[in-house]
């Protein structure tokens, strides 16, 4: 780790603290003072850290990403964006970092329901936010949380009150517009007893818009930008509450992501979490999930590299007590020189007797210069459970293209369909029918499907 | 190879019973580590000079290294200065001749642990090296083996009656810059076995060393090197034990393997080094650094282990697939107890094109001991049409234990095709009743579960070795059911 490069992020700070949110509460400067000191100590993470090892962020250490101060909402065309709303939500519009009244669509909300800016949640709901902001997200576990800490703007605040159920989604939409920016925002989610939310966080660039041509990686260089996302999440799912959340990642090309969300599960409660990564030059996803008495999650992933792309997932499920169940499928598609990492692990406390955990890793790689590391982990300390994890990593397999050639589909079709079908499992886990399109039109960008009956997706 | 349950149950309730301390007239050093004590080492060896050489290039290396702390294991820091790096049984000038000559005390002890050294008892078709502390006492069978053209010594000696071929080989499967424990072992080895078995030779009886840790307060530090040229087989034993002490004892070993085109070897270890009493004290750290070269087309390297003791084991048998065709495979079963600690498990690196692996790993915790597998299955660039599986499966004997399995897939090669599949579970309560319901105590439900658990790596082990393990594993069981 260059030391001399944390500080360099480290002696920008002062310019810019005085122009991030919350600095008239004591409690929020104690932990962005915390967490700077202990960026300045340890910068990012390196590879020499065995949850990073697979996992180099040089890049960012090398461009020195700046903060956008001034919010550039006007940048942002609206019917560009509305393409990227989610119909029928309640939509959170932050630009680099940012929130956006002017795009955001926040109108007839339940009464007793939050949704709003981080920003604004400090100025307005300040105790509300005390005990939960950084008590699921240490920034102590490693240095892009203690960087967010330290650094961010904005962010979503959710709050759910009990016995409500939310039937329409909420949708975070970050954007980023410009080149050298970074973004780094925190969120906070608490859905009380027995409710239930559904919220979707979608990353997209302006100009970032994958581009479909595979030949010629640097056809695109000219407008895909450069930029920093930074993004935490804390969920807290109270008792028998439910909460599903989409992650649909989409950012530029050159863009360096990390998202990690970290969710606190009370007894009975449910979670279910969809991440599709698609975007970025290098991006890292940190899942961890604390699980509560006879909680529930399940975990589902999806990830698809081409080019030059460098995607990390990175789960930690801990089973803290006992009867919980959970179930986690991550799927990648790795392609061009792309480098897929999955790292799953499972903790079991030795108080989690009646653990029932499943995790599987399946991945595909289709071509000579594709890499993928997976490394799913089990630490188990009570003998009552049913454990189990499963990794495989291969190609397609010949019969079924053999099968598929026997019934008159030329090979390159069957391959380009038994991929498509091996990501798609994934895709049709959404439940939500204008997200579940947006997603397949990703993923129909990123593995084209000639010959393909469209009608049948 | 069925063990009855009667049988087992008077094992059961059995203490550790290589435990005993044999009562020598020794040569030992006094405990500390320098450069003096390795020239002082390489002279009582009577060792060419090429080899003084590589033990103090290792120890200037190892002086630079820092413990290695990764591991799944907690232990106090090792003081390497109170360790004493050589003891020998007191012996004559020229050293034994025949059985006739060793210490009939020694002798004694081998019988006691049920090793025959005498050539005309029942284990007939076995060769033994045994290495009593630093270094080996007797060798058997070593005529008949001569006649077939198979080099089977100790090490010591073959340094001197061989240096050609360990110029060659020492070193180049794990050389002394690998790892700490391996830069500590290159420079104080004192004795292991020295196999070479020339082309085209099937080895006519099984190959076996055992060592024994009798003296207090020295570490064992030894060194295998096995040759397998091409088209040779060879199928090769290593048994263990010490007496029991309140203090760790540190057993640091190397063993390297060379198989050539079409070569194959069979390594099979039955680990029983003092696990500690039930209360964790004393016991062996058991670190071992083993690797497996397959460097010839075709070649097969199989590692097979029963880890039952030791008080902390930390090994990863591994093989280099080098050779197109190659295959590798690792049987494992690793049982802790009371505070045993075991993080063990396996390599395979996939170089050559259709090489195959295989590993099978059994961990059993029981008590309050930790179980940890971590392997890696590394497919090249190069390694097209590689094909892995890996099962690694643990079971949990009381709710104290700990089951661990980390492994790392890394694949670059998209002909490749890699399975991982590991489950954790505890002997399920409608097994028991089954075999309760049907007259067997829980005890002996226990064993027979166990050991059905185990039997796909039992099947890997010779005869004798089978039998054995099965007994040691219902042994180390003791005292953890009910």
């Amino acid at each position: 780790m260059t030391t001399s490069t944390a500080s360099r992020y480290a002696a920008e700070y002062p310019l810019i603290a005085a122009a991030l949110p919350g600095q008239t509460l004591p409690w929020l400067r104690h932990l962005r003072s915390a967490a700077l000191e202990q960026f300045s100590l340890q910068g990012f993470p390196s590879p020499r850290e065995e949850e990073w090892r697979y996992t180099n962020v040089s890049g960012i250490e090398k461009k020195l990403f700046s903060p956008s101060l001034a919010l550039t909402a006007d940048d942002v065309d609206a019917e560009w964006l509305n393409e990227h709303k989610i119909a029928d939500a309640w939509v959170l519009v932050l630009v680099n970092g940012r929130f956006s009244s002017e795009l955001s669509v926040l109108a007839d909300l339940p009464v007793g329901v939050s949704v709003m800016s981080m920003a604004d949640a400090l100025n307005t709901q300040a105790e509300k936010l005390e005990p939960y902001l950084g008590s699921a997200a240490s920034h102590l576990e490693h240095g892009f949380i203690a960087f967010n800490a330290a650094w961010f703007t904005d962010g979503l605040f959710v709050h759910v009150p009990s016995k409500l159920v939310l039937e329409r989604p909420i949708q975070v939409l970050h954007i980023v517009t410009g080149a050298d920016v970074m973004t780094v925002t925190r969120s906070v989610i608490i859905v009380e007893e027995s409710a239930e939310a559904k919220v979707i966080e979608t990353y997209i660039s302006r100009d970032g818009v994958y581009a479909a041509s595979q030949s010629g990686t640097d056809s695109t260089a000219g407008v895909a930008n450069a930029y920093l996302t930074a993004a935490v999440t804390e969920i807290f799912v109270e008792l028998n509450a439910d909460l599903t959340l989409y992650k649909m990642q989409s950012e530029s090309e050159k863009a360096y992501h990390f998202g990690g969300s970290y969710i606190i599960q009370n007894r009975d409660a449910r979670f279910t979490h969809h991440n599709f990564a698609f975007g970025g030059l290098l991006s890292r996803n940190d899942i961890h999930v604390d699980l509560g008495y006879a909680s529930e999650c399940e975990l589902n992933g999806l990830y698809l590299g081409t080019k030059r792309q460098h995607i990390d997932n990175h789960t930690r499920i801990k089973h803290l007590k006992a009867h919980a169940i959970s179930r986690e499928l991550y799927k990648g598609v790795l392609d061009g020189r792309a480098r897929g990492v999955f790292q799953g692990r499972v903790i079991v406390a030795e108080d989690a007797q009646k653990t029932d955990s499943q995790m599987n890793n399946r991945n595909l790689l289709l071509s000579d210069d594709a890499e993928v590391d997976t490394k799913p982990q089990l630490e188990i300390y009570a003998d009552d459970v049913k454990c189990a994890h499963g990794v495989t990593v291969g190609q397609l397999d010949e019969k079924s293209i053999f099968y598929l050639q026997s019934r008159c589909v030329d090979q390159e079709t069957a391959r380009n369909m038994l991929t498509f079908a091996f990501a798609n499992e994934m895709v049709d886990k959404i439940k939500i029918k204008s997200l579940h399109d947006k997603v397949l039109e990703q993923v129909l960008i990123r593995f084209p499907q000639e010959g393909v009956n469209k009608e049948w997706l | 190879m069925s063990v009855s349950t009667q049988e087992i149950n008077k094992l059961i309730n059995q203490d550790y019973k290589p435990g005993f301390v044999t009562e020598l007239e020794t040569d030992t050093f006094p405990p500390g580590l320098d450069e003096a004590v390795i020239h002082r080492l390489s002279k009582v060896k009577n060792e060419p000079e090429f080899m003084l050489e590589y033990r103090l290039k290792a120890f200037r290396h190892w002086q630079t290294l820092k413990s290695p702390d990764w591991a799944f294991v907690n232990f106090e820091p090792i003081d390497y200065q109170a360790i004493s790096y050589y003891s020998a049984p007191k012996r004559k000038e020229d050293g034994p001749q025949s059985l006739d000559e060793i210490d009939p005390q020694i002798l004694e002890a081998y019988k006691k642990l049920g090793i025959p050294l005498d050539e005309q008892e029942r284990l007939a078709g076995v060769a033994v090296d045994a290495v009593f502390d630093s270094v080996s006492v007797a060798t058997t069978f070593k005529g008949k083996l001569h006649d077939a053209g198979v080099i089977f010594c100790p090490i010591s000696e073959a340094l001197r009656e061989h240096p050609e071929l360990i110029k060659q080989y020492l070193g180049s499967v794990v050389p002394h810059t690998d790892n700490y424990f391996a830069a500590l072992n290159a420079a104080v080895f004192t004795d292991g076995s020295f196999v070479y078995i020339p082309k085209g030779v099937r080895c006519p009886m099984e190959l076996s060393t055992y060592f024994r840790i009798n003296a207090a307060n020295t570490g064992q530090f030894e060194r295998t090197l096995i040759i397998a040229d091409e088209g040779s087989h060879v199928s090769y034993l290593e048994g263990c034990t010490a007496p029991m002490r309140d203090e760790n004892q540190l057993h640091a070993a190397v063993v390297e393997l060379v198989a050539m085109k079409d070569a194959v070897i069979k390594y099979s270890t039955v680990q029983n080094w003092y696990p500690g009493d039930k209360n964790g004290l004393g016991g062996i750290y058991n670190f071992v650094t083993k690797r497996a070269d397959c460097r010839g087309e075709n070649s097969k390297v199989s590692w097979t282990q029963v880890e039952t003791g030791s008080a902390i084991t930390w090994k990863y048998p591994s093989c280099i697939l080098t050779g197109d065709n190659s295959t590798g495979e690792f049987y494992s079963v690793a049982l802790t107890n009371n505070y045993q600690q075991a993080d063990t498990g396996t390599k395979m690196i996939h170089i050559g094109k259709n090489t195959s692996s295989t590993i099978i790993s059994k961990g059993i915790s029981a008590g309050k001991a930790q179980n940890t597998y971590r392997g890696l299955v590394k497919v090249l660039k190069s390694a097209a049409n590689a094909r892995n599986y890996t099962q690694c499966d643990s079971l949990l004997i009381g709710d104290k234990c700990g089951a661990h399995t980390f492994p790392y897939v890394e694949v670059k090669q998209p002909s490749a095709q890699v399975e991982h599949e590991a489950t954790t579970s505890k002997i399920s309560e409608d097994q028991l009743f089954f075999c309760q319901q049907r007259g067997l105590s829980a005890e002996d439900a226990v064993s027979m579960i166990v050991n059905g658990f185990c039997k796909e790596v039992f099947r890997e082990l010779p005869m004798e070795f089978a039998v054995e393990a099965q007994a040691l594993l219902g042994l180390s069981l003791e005292g953890s059911v009910g």
